[in-house]
């Protein structure tokens, strides 16, 4: 309860600081639409006349906006610079104010990005069906948890390396990949799909956008939550091992 | 000359810097890998399902994929190095003051003094992706082809640099304005040709933010021939570009008054 209070405050704190940076902001939602936009003008093009791709697509455009992690930049920079050190003394968890962070940020791309969503699908003739959109949400925030574990467990490697924007650019790469943003998974060649619906890249974004299109009737939880439990296991045995050889700037 | 010799030695000091950590190298060289892997995994995926996209068969898209990966690989090279986060490292950390008080230019210290070599290994792929896409192509380019394609990589280059420094002098009127991740992002769209793209997209693309000019249209003339028309209107845009941003850059400077002023 009381790391729930603490989450509510800092949440609340970081929303209000980023409300600052609202133009940065907006730079980041450009980013985060470029690759789902490629992808939904690239398969248009291939199948200009099947209205499912434009509707996965803009969910995609969606789901990838309200779950972008940047923890190698709010939270590896803080190795780097030692001011994680700070956080350690703090009588409290320091993935309070990792996560807070995360949900601030999150907040203000999803605000600043319905926009372009909306004028996206206003563009496209997009009709989408309510209840599969309603029918999503779990599946949307098993996502939301998968994409920042992921980030974060590629972000815990600044304790060992000055590379990690690199290793989190690795880790995008797949997600673009086997996530569903190149390409829907079903659209993959059969071993590349197969391979696709077992690692955790689908879970993160092309399985709540196909829910939400109504592509796909109803997917996996369980794929999703195994997924959470072996990722947030990672977490804390790279967490362990990187607080003990962090070694704070001056010492 | 004397500039061309600046970017030699800034050159030779950057590489030197660059194989003390080689570490490093390693990293850059797997993300250089990675990145392009992904890239043409991409593309080949649409043509398990099409033989062609937008009027573009698959020889054509990895000869554009190449094209782009070179003139990325040239752009992180020498240009991002010095240009990137600008408003931030040029001016309000104040290393602009250093560059105006030195012997050469402003705009070429501020612009190409420093280089990341190891991100050179993005030119090699780059240029391997191309002759994989030659190879694999129904005719080969001919000489004039290959000439075409020269000078409009040239001209893509040098737009792209005369971009980074367009974008770079916004900062002497709004220091506080950072568009490199929004740069960065509209670069990856070079990365598909033009004719994929909706028309408004398609036109802002070609005369507003030119990235047709950075892959699109050398791998056309490259593989479909050239157009006189087309090579005098990419040394048009480069000659007009880089005169904007020395223009802009000036009046940038006349602004301009200090770091903490």
């Amino acid at each position: 309860m009381r790391t729930a209070v603490l989450l509510g405050f800092r949440l609340r704190q970081e929303v209000l600081e980023w409300s600052g940076a609202w133009w940065f902001l907006m730079t980041l939602v450009v980013q985060a639409v470029v690759a789902p936009l490629i992808g939904l003008f690239v398969w248009s093009a291939v199948y200009p006349d099947d209205p499912a791709i434009a509707r996965y697509y803009v969910a995609v455009i969606l789901v990838t906006l309200m779950t972008e992690s940047f923890e190698q930049h709010t939270f590896s920079e803080r190795i780097y610079n030692g001011t994680l050190s700070h956080e350690l003394l703090r009588p409290q968890p320091v993935a309070v104010g990792v996560i807070g962070m995360n949900l601030a940020i999150r907040a203000w791309l999803t605000l600043l990005g319905a926009p372009i969503v909306l004028l996206t699908g206003i563009a496209l003739q997009v009709g989408f069906d309510w209840w599969a959109v309603a029918r999503s949400t779990p599946y949307l925030v098993l996502a939301a948890v998968l994409v920042f574990l992921w980030t974060f467990l590629l972000s815990l490697t600044a304790f060992w390396t000055d590379r990690v924007h690199a290793v989190v650019g690795f880790g995008s790469q797949l997600v673009f990949l086997f996530g569903g943003t190149a390409a829907p998974i079903g659209l993959l060649p059969d071993g590349l799909r197969r391979v696709a619906e077992v690692l955790p890249f689908y879970g993160m974004s092309g399985l709540p956008a196909e829910i939400a299109a109504g592509t796909r009737g109803d997917g996996s939880l369980g794929y999703q939550l195994v997924w959470v439990v072996v990722l947030v296991g990672v977490v804390m045995v790279l967490w362990r091992a990187g607080v003990r050889r962090y070694t704070a700037v001056g010492s | 000359m004397k500039l061309l010799r600046l970017l030699a030695a800034g050159f030779s000091m950057s590489l030197r810097r660059s194989v003390a950590f080689r570490v490093n190298l390693v990293f850059d060289v797997l993300l250089a890998f990675t990145g392009l892997g992904t890239a043409i995994a991409a593309v080949l995926i649409v043509f398990t399902r099409a033989d062609t996209l937008a009027g573009w068969s698959k020889a054509e898209f990895l000869v554009l994929i190449g094209t782009y990966q070179l003139i990325t690989g040239l752009r992180t090279t020498f240009i991002d190095p010095n240009l990137s986060w600008f408003p931030e490292t040029g001016i309000r950390e104040g290393k602009l003051d250093g560059y105006l008080l030195q012997p050469a230019p402003s705009l070429f210290l501020s612009s190409l003094s420093l280089s990341s070599p190891l991100q050179l290994i993005q030119v090699v792929l780059g240029v391997g992706v191309l002759a994989w896409g030659i190879g694999v192509a129904d005719r080969s380019p001919g000489a004039a082809g290959v000439m075409s394609w020269l000078v409009l990589v040239v001209a893509g280059t040098v737009v792209t640099w005369a971009l980074s420094v367009l974008l770079a002098c916004l900062a002497f009127w709004a220091p506080k304005l950072q568009l490199d991740v929004f740069y960065h992002s509209a670069w990856q769209l070079g990365r598909y040709p033009t004719d994929v793209f909706a028309r408004p997209l398609r036109i802002l693309l070609t005369y507003v933010f030119p990235m047709a000019l950075i892959a699109s249209v050398p791998s056309t003339a490259l593989l479909r021939g050239p157009q006189f028309g087309v090579l005098l209107a990419g040394v048009a845009a480069a000659a007009g570009a880089a005169a904007l941003a020395a223009l802009a850059w000036r009046a940038g400077l006349r602004r301009y008054t200090g770091a903490t002023s």
